[in-house]
């Protein structure tokens, strides 16, 4: 397996403010790589240091395992990205935006490639619309198709769920899984949606305050978190007595009326649950909160 | 006391034979004058005013008498407001506007020239001097200096050859003193050129107009239209 | 090449299709327009201004209106409206896209930063190029139909020059190179501030403070401004006129050239150096 994007010790100072600082991470190539981290810490910067637009104060960027500084020109016929918000020339349509794409990458396109395309990300029959008349999910959509033309093999994406509706979430990640999947293609994906990235990535990095708090396999980093469970039951007393006979739940607090707080491992709330029913309590309501969400709050707030 | 009025009767003996003299000799100019009703001529001008830059241009020149006068040619032209080619025929030709007296005598280009001084005999005429070196010989004017009110002092000076006889010259140089033009460069816009700061700006310069004649055709009764039709 | 080829051209698509590009050649038209109407008018009273000088010595024969004279007119408007025109499409070349944010996409292909600030210099060229043909074909040519051709009264500080109609159209020809040239200069430095600048209004109102304030030192003969002025772009931006001037100074014209030249040189070298190592928040 080779290496997709290979970050040492990358560092950027804006006069006297450091965004990010000694962050180093690998990306091996096929993989769904997540990048969190809370707004401000650096991620943005990290991603426009990646793709060339801002230069690092010190540190070596590598992509494809060439140095970024002396292969840009190679790198980049490899690379699609989308950084902050997809920005079109509002005065031309959506076609006529592609196409100043398609020439800059020195593609033949044909119309039916065209066809395609728009078919993929959902836009067909708007194409010669001016783009100035596209709402914010078709432009993110428009975004995708930019980013796509070239058949990259690197594809970076900064939060591209932004102003996608349901069902263009689902579509998205769909397709990120099957480029994924079906064709071998290697992304980064930096998504404030963290029930996306948990679905999707298999691994990711968290930032904060422009340094690496954790980093590795999605799954590794949350098998060892418990959740965050929560249980109304209708016997308060008897639910207190369970609780503390019982080796499932690490800590219990009790919030209103019949609602109790309490830690443990997924594999665990069935048993507890089963336990709960045997001794005649009945269970009103199971809830938990994201695993992810849990983890990035903790490691981001501490 | 009789010499003196000896003396005095031959001053005014000498100014009125002048007189007659003066008389004589414009009277044999007009005759000349007469002779011409009308001409055309091949003409090139030359040109050398103080702030005017302007290339040489040949052009045609019609005339009928009085006064009746046009250059018909392509391009800009600049023309004295008194243009004695015009203008001389006519104010000697009225000979009752004005007195003549021979102030002197001069050579000129070798040629023995009375110097006719025209004054105007009323104050409402434009003119208030018209000075003629007439070649005595020949009764020809070389040269002319006319000082009018709104318009200075115009100098010209002629040679002739084939058509002496009917007073055409073929080359007459005039010669005025203006003032050179300045515009402001704001208007002119040339921001590109350092302005020249000794010059006196009221100062007067002298220009000069030479008409270089050819090919006159004289007295073919060409049509007045040709002072009045557009076109070069 | 083959890659710069087709950045060229989608910045020339992009400058040619821009809505703001159309002010320019919409403004040109009405101006040329609005003075043949105003010479075709008044034209005797707006001439007497100079005429009146040599009025108590000379009539003045031929047809002083003429075509090329309003043309000359026209051109002098050069260094007013035409340099608010370029610096207005070129001005925002750089930083109207790092103001949308289209310059993120722009410079995350394959193109390298010289040879998208370069493509975007030589559409700004282009644009200026289509002005002056513009500016050319209603100038010169429309006025010469309204109101015929011959010989032109030149205006200069030290008075007149009248250029015959037989020498005339080698003039205009190495006039209109010469604000082709002037122009250039307006261009390069609007796009080197638009490199430096990140959003679209600043570079074009300081490109217009600059030529106003130079524009100004150059009108007065002051013997403080003497000093500075052959060094300002603008006192050799209106060297084409040099061209109607009889004789022709070409010593000057070449060297007021090689200024214009100089400053286009270190005007594109700044855009180049400083658009290499800017970085891109936007």
């Amino acid at each position: 397996m080779s290496i997709a994007i290979q970050l040492q010790s990358v560092t950027k100072k804006f006069k006297d403010f450091t965004a990010v600082d000694q962050l180093s991470f690998i990306v091996n190539t096929g993989e769904i790589y997540g990048f969190l981290g809370p707004n401000g810490s650096g991620k943005s910067t990290s991603l426009r240091m990646m793709m060339g637009l801002i230069k690092p104060s010190d540190g070596n960027i590598f992509l494809f395992e060439n140095a970024l500084a002396t292969h840009r020109s190679s790198i980049m016929r490899r690379v699609g990205c989308i950084i902050e918000k997809p920005d079109f020339y509002n005065y031309l349509s959506a076609k006529e935006n592609i196409k100043l794409f398609v020439r800059a990458n020195q593609l033949k396109y044909t119309a039916k490639d065209y066809d395609a395309l728009f078919d993929l990300v959902g836009l067909r029959g708007r194409e010669t619309d001016k783009v100035k008349t596209y709402s914010h999910g078709m432009k993110q959509r428009l975004g995708l198709a930019q980013t796509l033309l070239h058949n990259p093999d690197l594809i970076i994406l900064d939060e591209p769920n932004t102003g996608l509706d349901p069902q263009g979430i689902i579509d998205l990640r769909y397709l990120l899984l099957k480029l994924n999947q079906e064709q071998g293609k290697t992304i980064l994906f930096s998504s404030h949606i963290l029930s996306e990235v948990q679905e999707i990535c298999n691994s990711m990095i968290v930032i904060n305050k422009g340094k690496a708090v954790a980093q590795g396999k999605v799954a590794d980093l949350l098998s060892l978190e418990k959740l965050h469970v929560v249980i109304e039951v209708n016997d308060e007393e008897k639910m207190k007595r369970i609780l503390s006979e019982s080796q499932c739940a690490s800590f219990f607090e009790k919030n209103v009326s019949n609602e109790f707080w309490m830690n443990m491992s997924k594999s665990q709330i069935a048993p507890f649950v089963q336990l709960l029913i045997e001794n005649n309590l009945e269970v009103c309501r199971v809830d938990y909160k994201n695993q992810l969400e849990a983890y990035f709050l903790k490691i981001t707030q501490s | 006391m009789k010499p003196l009025l000896f003396f005095l009767f031959c001053c005014f003996s000498m100014r009125a034979v002048a007189g007659d003299d003066s008389k004589l000799l414009i009277r044999e100019i007009n005759k000349k004058f007469a002779q011409v009703n009308d001409y055309t001529a091949n003409v090139f001008m030359k040109f050398d005013i103080p702030g005017v830059k302007m290339n040489s241009l040949n052009g045609k020149v019609f005339f009928k008498s009085p006064n009746k006068f046009r250059i018909r040619t392509k391009g800009i032209f600049f023309l004295p407001k008194q243009n004695p080619l015009q203008n001389i025929s006519t104010l000697l030709l009225d000979t009752s506007s004005y007195t003549s007296v021979i102030s002197g005598y001069e050579i000129l280009n070798g040629k023995n020239c009375a110097i006719v001084n025209i004054i105007p005999l009323t104050a409402k005429t434009e003119l208030i001097l018209g000075k003629f070196w007439i070649d005595t010989k020949n009764i020809l004017i070389l040269k002319s200096q006319i000082t009018t009110k709104n318009n200075g002092t115009l100098e010209t000076n002629s040679t002739y050859s084939s058509l002496s006889n009917y007073t055409l010259p073929d080359k007459l140089i005039i010669k005025v003193e203006i003032k050179k033009i300045k515009i402001p460069k704001m208007m002119s816009g040339d921001l590109n050129k350092i302005a020249k700061r000794n010059a006196d700006p009221n100062a007067l310069e002298t220009g000069t107009i030479e008409l270089v004649f050819s090919n006159y055709t004289i007295n073919t009764k060409f049509p007045d239209t040709i002072f009045t039709e557009k076109g070069e | 090449m083959k890659e710069f080829g087709a950045i060229l051209y989608n910045e020339l698509i992009k400058t040619i299709r821009r809505p703001r590009s159309f002010i320019g050649f919409g403004v040109i038209t009405f101006i040329c327009l609005m003075l043949q109407g105003a010479f075709y008018h008044d034209g005797k009273e707006i001439l007497s201004f100079v005429t009146g000088q040599l009025d108590n010595i000379f009539t003045v024969e031929g047809k002083v209106l003429n075509g090329n004279l309003i043309c000359f007119v026209v051109l002098q408007t050069l260094i007013v409206q035409m340099p608010l025109l370029v610096a207005l499409v070129t001005g925002d070349l750089v930083s109207g896209e790092t103001a949308s944010g289209t310059i993120r996409f722009l410079l995350t292909r394959p193109a390298s930063r010289t040879k998208i600030v370069l493509a975007k210099w030589i559409a700004g060229l282009f644009y200026t190029l289509l002005l002056l043909i513009i500016l050319g074909i209603f100038a010169l040519f429309v006025s010469r139909a309204i109101f015929g051709t011959g010989d032109m009264m030149a205006l200069n500080s030290e008075g007149l020059t009248i250029i015959r109609g037989d020498d005339i159209n080698w003039r205009w020809g190495g006039a209109f190179l010469i604000a082709f040239l002037a122009l250039g200069v307006v261009s390069s430095l609007a796009n080197m501030l638009s490199c430096i600048m990140d959003n679209s209004i600043t570079p074009i109102v300081t490109v217009m403070a600059i030529i106003i304030v130079f524009t100004i030192i150059g009108m007065f003969d002051l013997p403080s401004f003497d000093v500075i002025k052959p060094y300002l772009f603008t006192t050799h931006m209106i060297s084409w006129r040099s061209l109607f001037e009889d004789p022709v100074p070409i010593p000057d014209i070449v060297f007021s050239c090689v200024v214009l030249l100089v400053h286009i040189i270190v005007f594109v070298s700044i855009s180049i150096f400083y658009f290499n190592r800017k970085d891109i928040s936007a």
